[in-house]
């Protein structure tokens, strides 16, 4: 089948029932996207298909057959997406594991609502854990962002 | 973007810059207490082998080794930051690499103990001050000028006179030849550039956009993903298994049974091999497995502490620490307390979960994994495959997250066993699942407080705890006390009171149990803390001055001092929610005030964590306050939403739908604030997390009258 | 579940017993049908009830924003929300962890290429709703999606997502009736007069 992922055609052959995140992952070689849990609790997984947050751990591979999925290393051109731009200002990633999932929801919030309040943030990222406790700068990170012309970002 | 060690003759080979570049690296003889400090040059004519710990290239290039494991914790910058602040050099232009797993090379590697900056600080200074000096050294001679009219800046070394000036790359030649002086003078704390100050971190930018590679995130060519299931108990024989399902699913390559060793004890397993993660976890759900049930203890979660609260009632234990005779005192007549604590078994639930790369060859075995002891792991992996130690190669990766679990040595020990029987390198790939039911676990322990107050002050504390001891699985330790039963609780406390025990009920339970982030003191610290605030109550004085009476120490009355200034402690009102605690772990003193409410809808809700660190010397304040937030999330999900049980010896968790971590929408404000003193440095990782649950539970005595003695409890149900 | 079967049980007896009561109609029904039987009709529509407050079929309309999940009905983790369409909002859409189709094993989600909470602007609640109430409301074309009687017949009988709760995937419990016993009832409650049953009903 065909996916394009980031923006390029990529012919993949496996198995229809493959998680697109092992497809992702293990076949398409990016490691960008984490394997956190495998059952939608995490968000480590987080990528794009077309334009929305989907968990890749749950979401076979067919269902992604010839649309377009945007992974954390296409986010931007060269990490600077202005969610990436205020992640690097406030320092937010300790481990840094989760935070391509962080970073992939944060991304369709700022795009839905570009001005999120404290309780759209909390609507739209309790999907995504951090062990590490980032929660504080992520939420920082994200109103700063907000505050930042969209330059970078590719979506 | 992917950091391996780099020895210098790989170093060497790869820039074809052999002699011309400046080498530096300690030198740690197996019984010599000082490390020595040393050139390559000076290794290579005395012939033991070298690893650079700093390399100076011609063009000026800086590279560092980060001799620690980088899992959040900031060693990845702490580290350079350090080195870079005598070195004269800027950040940006150094790169950092992780070393491989060597003791020798570069002393205990172990991530734990919140160590790498107290552990190290002081040499790694002494790395940047001595190789400046050797820079300045070289460029005086060429200037023919005295030393102590050169200087160096921004990686250059100016003749001040003349304003003349060399770069570093065009001294390294020179700077090789030269013998390492020795007590270089390091700068006084007043001219530092880089350390104490909130820079940036390096490895921020590869961690988001994906660059950052983590255990599970490498590859080697040929490898295959490996996924096993294990007995479900420790020591867990196989009886028997069938392969003939899992072997038809398209990927897998290979199934055999391995085991792995848990220090002296074994887990049977039975191993999936494939060419995607994904084929290996299929095959493994189609194997059929007979495991051998006879010969464990079946226990339940309710029977431990049960056991506990019957030992704390009717055992004195061992004593860990004793002055006075607080039995006396307890004996007569008076106000008195005396209540148990029980704290839960835990998980470490790293968001990466355990994995590791292994390859074995005839005569060598390679890993990349995410590990947070390298240097054990290469003894172990040596020992236990009669591998010579030198030919044992362990790279560490970053980590997604360790807290204790990635310093274990069962993981990296099971992967090269199945890369052995399987003669192709393998990455063994734990789910969540067997991350979170499979332990080991922080062991859940239980103490009893019994505390005398005569005149509004103490005059017996007794405590003794009961639970599971780390160093039983170790081996040696049965039979004695543990020795981190006073863990977490403060030392001048034993200057002002004067009858004061400590004991250890030995409690023995074939559940593994390990070190968790800021290990015995997470429990401690509720236990102690959470009784030192009853007894203020039963005192009748407030939680903080109660304790200035006894915290004599100048250190920690400051420490008072700035929590009262921050949290506004002395306007509060009565019942408005205050609580606070103060715990030591690993040489740091952090006190904090948690801050509750009740919500619109009734429930409590933290309004505001503040937390006042005293950890001596420190690197970089912004990775400080990271860490005390990091922490306090930690602890807030071990305090409230997450406890591992056991039903008939199983663990009845599975993965974050039963184990809940704290959420965006959990995470209180955390206020950091730093004490600025020339102390020695403390740790920074750890030693916040076990304030937290006794000044939540303090707060919310203080809101509502409930005092809370179990952990974990429902933030919601209160 | 146990909890569960009692409130069923008590609900049942509760109903008998205010089946002697008389209920009222709640409109003409302008069709002929079999003849108008209001106490077969409420018995029906009790029926009915049962099935619409198990988990399968309330934990997709709840009282709040939030959707429940499991058999004891909890609010979902995550803080998930409603939206306008009721598809979820921002990063939390409901698709982007619920598939078309159920993902095997025990606590992974659940699927349905409909999947998603009634919108906000007809947020058909029955958390809480007392059989009355419910009844009233599932009649109400202002409440009920503008379903005429035979629409509602179909919606309950036939429609896909409907028809989840009872291929609800590893794990979770079924709802009381089978679908066909469930779409039997259903009829008989609108044939026989679609009358609500009293406010005593619980």
């Amino acid at each position: 089948m065909i996916l394009t992922v980031n923006g390029q055609k990529r012919e993949v052959n496996a198995d229809p029932n493959m998680p697109l995140l092992w497809v992702i992952r293990d076949i398409l070689g990016l490691t960008g996207t984490k394997f956190g849990c495998g059952a939608a609790q995490c968000g480590a997984c987080t990528v794009h298909l077309n334009g929305e947050a989907v968990r890749s751990c749950v979401t076979k591979v067919n269902r992604a057959a010839g649309q377009e999925i945007v992974t954390i290393e296409g986010l931007s051109a060269s990490n600077n997406h202005p969610l990436q731009l205020a992640w690097n200002e406030l320092s937010v990633p300790q481990c840094g594991y989760c935070q391509s999932g962080q970073i992939m929801s944060a991304a369709v919030l700022l795009r839905e609502n570009p001005h999120p309040t404290d309780q759209d943030i909390d609507d739209a990222m309790a999907g995504n854990i951090c062990r590490c406790g980032t929660y504080q700068r992520v939420r920082e990170a994200i109103h700063k962002a907000a505050a930042m012309p969209m330059e970078g970002a590719k979506l | 973007m992917e950091t391996n060690g780099v020895s210098r003759r790989d170093f060497i080979r790869a820039s074809g810059l052999a002699g011309t570049a400046l080498c530096l690296g300690f030198y740690f003889p197996a019984n010599a207490k000082k490390a020595q400090l040393v050139s390559a040059n000076a290794a290579e004519a005395t012939g033991f082998e070298f690893n650079a710990w700093m390399h100076i290239g011609t063009d000026g290039k800086i590279t560092l080794t980060d001799h620690r494991a980088e899992m959040g914790q900031g060693s990845y910058q702490s580290v350079p930051q350090i080195i870079a602040e005598e070195l004269e050099v800027d950040l940006k232009d150094i790169d950092v690499v992780f070393a491989k797993g060597d003791p020798k090379k570069y002393g205990s590697q172990i991530t734990g103990g919140s160590s790498t900056i107290r552990g190290s600080y002081k040499r790694l200074l002494m790395l940047g001050a001595t190789a400046r000096q050797m820079l300045i050294m070289a460029a005086a001679a060429k200037w023919n000028a005295p030393v102590a009219d050169c200087y160096a800046q921004a990686g250059q070394v100016i003749h001040r006179p003349t304003g003349n000036k060399l770069h570093y790359g065009e001294l390294v030649a020179d700077a090789s030849k030269l013998t390492p002086p020795k007590d270089v003078p390091l700068k006084p704390m007043s001219d530092y550039k880089l350390i104490r100050k909130p820079l940036k971190k390096l490895d921020t930018p590869m961690k988001t956009n994906g660059e950052a590679i983590f255990g599970l995130d490498k590859r080697l060519p040929g490898m295959l993903f490996a996924s096993v299931e294990r007995n479900p108990r420790l020591r867990g024989k196989l009886v028997s298994f069938d392969s003939t399902a899992a072997l038809k699913v398209p990927g897998v390559k290979q199934v055999f049974k391995v085991q792995m060793m848990v220090f002296n004890t074994t887990r049977d397993g039975v191993v999936v091999l494939a060419d995607s993660t994904w084929a290996a976890m299929q095959g493994r759900k189609a194997l059929k497995v007979t495991w051998d049930e006879t010969g464990f203890e079946h226990v339940n979660t309710v029977d431990i502490y049960k056991s506990h609260q019957e030992l704390l009632k009717t055992k004195e234990g061992l004593s860990v620490k004793k002055q006075g005779n607080p039995d006396a005192v307890l004996d007569k007549p008076g106000k008195k307390l005396d209540v148990i604590y029980e704290t839960p078994y835990q998980s470490h639930a790293a968001m990466e979960p355990l994995n590791c790369i292994a390859h074995y060859q005839s005569d060598k075995i390679e890993i990349w994994g995410p590990i947070q002891a390298p240097d054990w792991v290469q003894g172990d992996i040596s020992d236990k495959f009669k591998m010579p130690k030198e030919k044992v190669v362990v790279n560490m990766t970053f980590l997604g997250g360790g807290f204790g679990r990635k310093a274990f040595l069962d993981y990296p020990q099971e992967a090269v066993a199945i890369s052995k029987q399987a003669g192709v390198p393998v990455q063994v790939v734990w789910t969540r699942e067997d991350d979170i039911k499979q332990g080991p676990y922080r062991a859940g322990i239980s103490y009893r407080g019994q505390g005398a107050i005569e005149n509004g002050a103490i005059t017996a504390l007794k405590f003794k705890m009961a639970g599971q001891n780390i160093d039983h699985w170790s081996g040696p330790g049965r039979g004695k006390p543990n020795g981190s039963t006073t863990e977490g609780f403060l030392n001048p406390y034993f200057e002002s009171i004067k009858n004061i025990s400590f004991a250890d009920v030995p409690y023995e339970m074939p559940l593994p149990n390990m070190w968790w982030r800021s290990v015995y003191a997470s429990t401690n610290g509720f236990a102690y803390e959470s009784f030192i605030n009853e007894m203020a109550l039963l005192a009748g004085k407030d939680q903080l001055s109660f304790r200035r009476e006894y915290l004599k120490d100048e250190r920690c009355q400051r420490l008072i001092d700035r929590m009262e200034e921050v949290s506004g402690w002395k306007a509060r009102k009565k019942n408005e929610g205050y609580g606070v605690a103060i715990t030591e772990c690993f040489d740091t003193t952090v006190g904090q005030v948690v801050k509750v409410s009740r919500n619109a809808a009734g429930k409590i809700k933290i309004d505001k964590v503040w937390a006042v660190m005293d950890c001596g010397w420190y690197v970089n304040p912004d990775i400080i306050k990271a860490q005390v937030e990091g922490s306090v999330l930690m602890a807030l999900g071990a305090a409230t939403t997450h406890e591992i049980t056991f039903k008939n010896g199983l663990v009845e968790q599975n993965n974050f739908y039963d184990y809940l971590m704290p959420r965006i929408t959990d995470m209180p404000t955390v206020e950091v604030h730093i004490m600025e003193n020339t102390a020695d440095a403390g740790g920074v990782g750890e030693p916040a997390l076990p304030p937290f649950a006794p000044a939540l539970t303090d707060a919310i005595f203080d809101l509502t009258g409930k005092r809370i003695r179990k952990l974990p409890f429902n933030m919601n149900a209160v | 579940m146990k909890k569960l079967s009692i409130i069923t049980c008590i609900a049942i007896v509760i109903a008998a017993i205010t089946l002697s009561f008389r209920p009222q109609p709640v409109k003409e029904i302008s069709y002929k049908a079999p003849a108008k039987d209001s106490i077969g009709s409420v018995k029906a529509f009790m029926a009915v009830y049962k099935v619409l407050m198990s988990a399968r079929c309330m934990n997709c309309h709840p009282a709040g924003n939030s959707p429940l999940q499991g058999d004891d009905s909890h609010i979902h983790t995550m803080n998930v929300t409603r939206g306008t369409d009721g598809k979820g909002m921002y990063t939390a859409r409901c698709s982007n962890c619920h598939q078309a189709e159920n993902t095997a094993g025990l606590h992974m989600p659940p699927g349905n290429p409909k999947w998603g909470l009634p919108p906000a602007n007809m947020r058909m609640v029955f958390q809480g709703r007392t059989p009355r109430q419910l009844a009233l409301q599932l009649l109400d074309t202002k409440q009920n999606g503008g379903r005429s009687k035979a629409q509602l017949i179909d919606h309950m009988a036939n429609d896909d997502l409907v028809g989840w709760a009872w291929h609800p995937g590893d794990g979770r419990t079924l709802p009381p009736l089978s679908r066909a016993a469930f779409a039997v009832q259903v009829r008989q409650w609108i044939a026989k007069g679609a009358y609500a049953p009293s406010a005593k009903a619980k």
